[in-house]
């Protein structure tokens, strides 16, 4: 066995026997991550039907009768009118919420309306209120169904086929696969979650390792061990790396399993089934390798220069803002981005997942991204071996 | 056995410039015996003892231990030391075994010789009864003794004991003396880093007084006490500084 194979085995011994790192590369993102997020559809999904079903105040100020417009309104059962007598007291009651939105109609509404013209109506509401938005949807949709009815009416009694004011019937039919679709939805938030669970999930391992044990006085005791230098680096950068990686790995299943026991809820917030293929999965992981190396190889660093565990959390931020950005802006930028953008670390990542994901699979793009990541884990490393060689960086008091 | 010629260490600070933590220091030390160096914090003890145990590169001047090149042989030299310090720590994760026989593999140890050694020192230090604890919950004398069983797991000829008895208490201090003694009493050659005069007084055949990086003085106790007419090694050593001192200021 070699050192480093030694000091490997040694090194994953001992995180695995660490209760925080099993608990955030393990049981957070299997466990937790999965409950948050069926509690986020669960009441997602609840508040939605509520929405739907739930009783809401509106009023009516008119300043004319138009009967036709008001019983339209007064017959859905969902809504509690309130008459209103001017337009102030209308407004007012919204800003009190005793009315979450108020139709307005003019005096000349309903002479317009009869003499087949477009009878001017207002919706008073307050879009910073979500009640009220909800009531002003509501409302739109009840005027939108008053409107298509009386176009109707006005086309029969011109005898007029519905097509006279329809000349074209316009279909839209999706080619792509239902999974292609799902996958688009997953590769909107999924990338910025794996690169979070690649990036911060080696953390606690990688501190510990280095910075922890320079504390400890671990360290002088590996350092007068027969290993070199390169064997020390080598065994805690392979330890940190399948920390890393199996963190982003329990990240991708913690989620495809949420999703995949939240079918059901998921389809009735995002109006499609997910599901997401093995080959998939497969790429994804394949795909976090790279990053899992180049984020193992920068926390090293940053370890391997900290005194002790609480200085190298001074220094985590630069570190933060390097992968959180780029995985940030992933949300923003669309899959099929330039080629130029596979040069940029851990962007290139999630948006090469984002076309693995939604079927846009872009081989150049992916290679770039594959090459690029590794030459920047490997300039890392280098980084961190002359680090380790560098007693002024070792040896800091 | 070990060599050092005009070992010298330099680094530079901030606030102070050019130092020179270790300023040509020269000894050498036969197996067998046990070669003192004696100094205030700061002296520059730790870092002749890390030159020598290769943790550190040496500016100028070289070493020899065991016959290996401390600059252009490291390995082979950390292949034949066994290195003890108050900063050398236990992983508290592993248990005492587990520890040992990392260290045993580190040093090239496999399979049935591993176990029967890690068996043979469990047995010789009296580390049985806690050999499946983890470090981290062993008391400080349990730790010290398994610090020494990790020490000399691949059976060192060369040891090398910077301060290890600072911060343990007489009992284990006592420990750590006795197991001294015995590798002397086993041939090895020991150099042994302290700022405790009866500590010299009992284990040192040689000894050097090492004062802001220099070797003051070198040989017996009873040299040393003879060379200062003094008859305490206390007062022997602060009249050796004292005098370094005012050659520096002069």
């Amino acid at each position: 066995m070699s050192l480093t194979q030694v000091i490997f085995l040694k090194e994953l011994r001992e995180t695995l026997r660490d209760k925080r790192v099993i608990l955030g590369v393990i049981v957070s993102p299997l466990l937790l991550t999965p409950c948050l997020m069926g509690a986020v559809m669960f009441f997602g999904s609840k508040k939605a039907v509520e929405q739907q079903s739930a009783t809401l105040e509106v009023g009516i100020y008119q300043e004319a009768e138009f009967p036709e417009l008001t019983q339209a309104i007064e017959a859905n059962e969902s809504l509690e009118i309130t008459r209103y007598q001017s337009r102030e007291e209308s407004i007012e009651a919204i800003k009190t919420t005793a009315s979450r939105a108020v139709v307005v109609i003019p005096s000349e509404a309903r002479d317009t309306f009869l003499a087949h013209g477009s009878a001017p109506i207002e919706i008073l509401y307050d879009p910073a209120n979500e009640n009220s938005s909800n009531a002003h949807g509501r409302l739109r949709g009840i005027l939108g169904d008053f409107n298509k009815q009386q176009t109707q009416a006005r086309l029969e009694s011109a005898q007029l086929d519905p097509s006279f004011i329809q000349p074209t019937q316009i279909t839209s039919t999706s080619v792509a696969e239902s999974s292609a679709v799902s996958g688009f939805v997953l590769s909107i938030f999924l990338p910025y979650i794996v690169i979070m669970g690649a990036a911060f999930g080696g953390l606690n391992t990688a501190f510990d390792l280095c910075a922890g044990e320079k504390e400890r006085g671990t360290m002088e005791t590996l350092l007068v061990s027969p290993a070199s230098r390169q064997d020390i680096v080598r065994g805690k950068l392979y330890t940190i790396f399948v920390v890393s990686l199996i963190s982003a790995i329990c990240s991708i299943l913690g989620i495809v399993a949420a999703i995949s026991f939240g079918q059901q809820i998921v389809t009735s917030l995002f109006g499609e089934s997910f599901s997401i293929s093995y080959l998939n999965l497969a790429a994804l992981v394949a795909i976090v390798v790279p990053l899992a190396l180049l984020s193992s190889a920068a926390l090293l660093l940053v370890s391997t220069f900290a005194r002790n565990p609480k200085e190298a959390q001074a220094y985590i931020f630069p570190f933060i803002v390097i992968f959180l950005f780029p995985a940030a802006l992933s949300f923003v930028f669309d899959a099929e981005s330039p080629l130029y953008v596979g040069f940029i670390p851990v962007l290139n990542i999630a948006l090469s997942m984002k076309q693995l994901l939604s079927d846009a699979f872009d081989l150049p793009f992916f290679t770039v991204t594959l090459a690029s990541s590794l030459a920047y884990a490997w300039v890392s490393i280098r980084l961190v071996a002359s680090f380790f060689q560098k007693e002024t960086i070792l040896f800091r008091s | 056995m070990i060599e050092a010629n005009k070992l010298t260490k330099t680094f530079r600070d901030r606030k102070r410039g050019l130092v020179r933590a270790v300023d040509r220091v020269s000894f050498n030390c036969q197996p067998g015996q046990i070669f003192g160096l004696l100094g205030a914090n700061g002296a520059g003890k730790t870092t002749t003892l890390r030159m020598l145990g290769t943790l550190l590169e040496p500016t100028q001047g070289t070493a020899t231990v065991a016959g290996f090149d401390v600059a252009k042989q490291p390995e082979d030299v950390r292949r034949s030391i066994g290195f003890l310090s108050n900063g050398t720590a236990l992983y508290g994760r592993l248990t005492a075994r587990e520890m040992l026989e990392y260290f045993g593999r580190l040093n090239g140890i496999e399979g049935a010789p591993l176990r029967a050694r890690v068996d043979e020192l469990i047995e010789q230090l009296e580390i049985g009864e806690f050999q499946n604890g983890r470090c981290d919950k062993l008391s400080t004398g349990q730790k010290q003794r398994v610090s020494i069983a990790r020490s000399i797991i691949h059976r060192p000829p060369v040891m090398i004991f910077d301060e290890p008895t600072t911060g343990l208490d007489v009992m284990t201090s006592q420990t750590i003396m006795s197991f001294i003694e015995k590798c002397r009493d086993e041939g090895l050659t020991v150099v042994f880093s302290t700022h405790i005069m009866s500590e010299v007084e009992r284990l040192c055949d040689k000894l050097a007084i090492v004062h802001h990086g220099k070797i003051a003085t070198e040989g017996t106790v009873s040299d040393i006490k003879r060379q200062t007419g003094e008859d305490v090694l206390e007062n022997a050593f602060l009249k050796v500084a004292h005098q370094l001192d005012a050659q520096v200021e002069g």
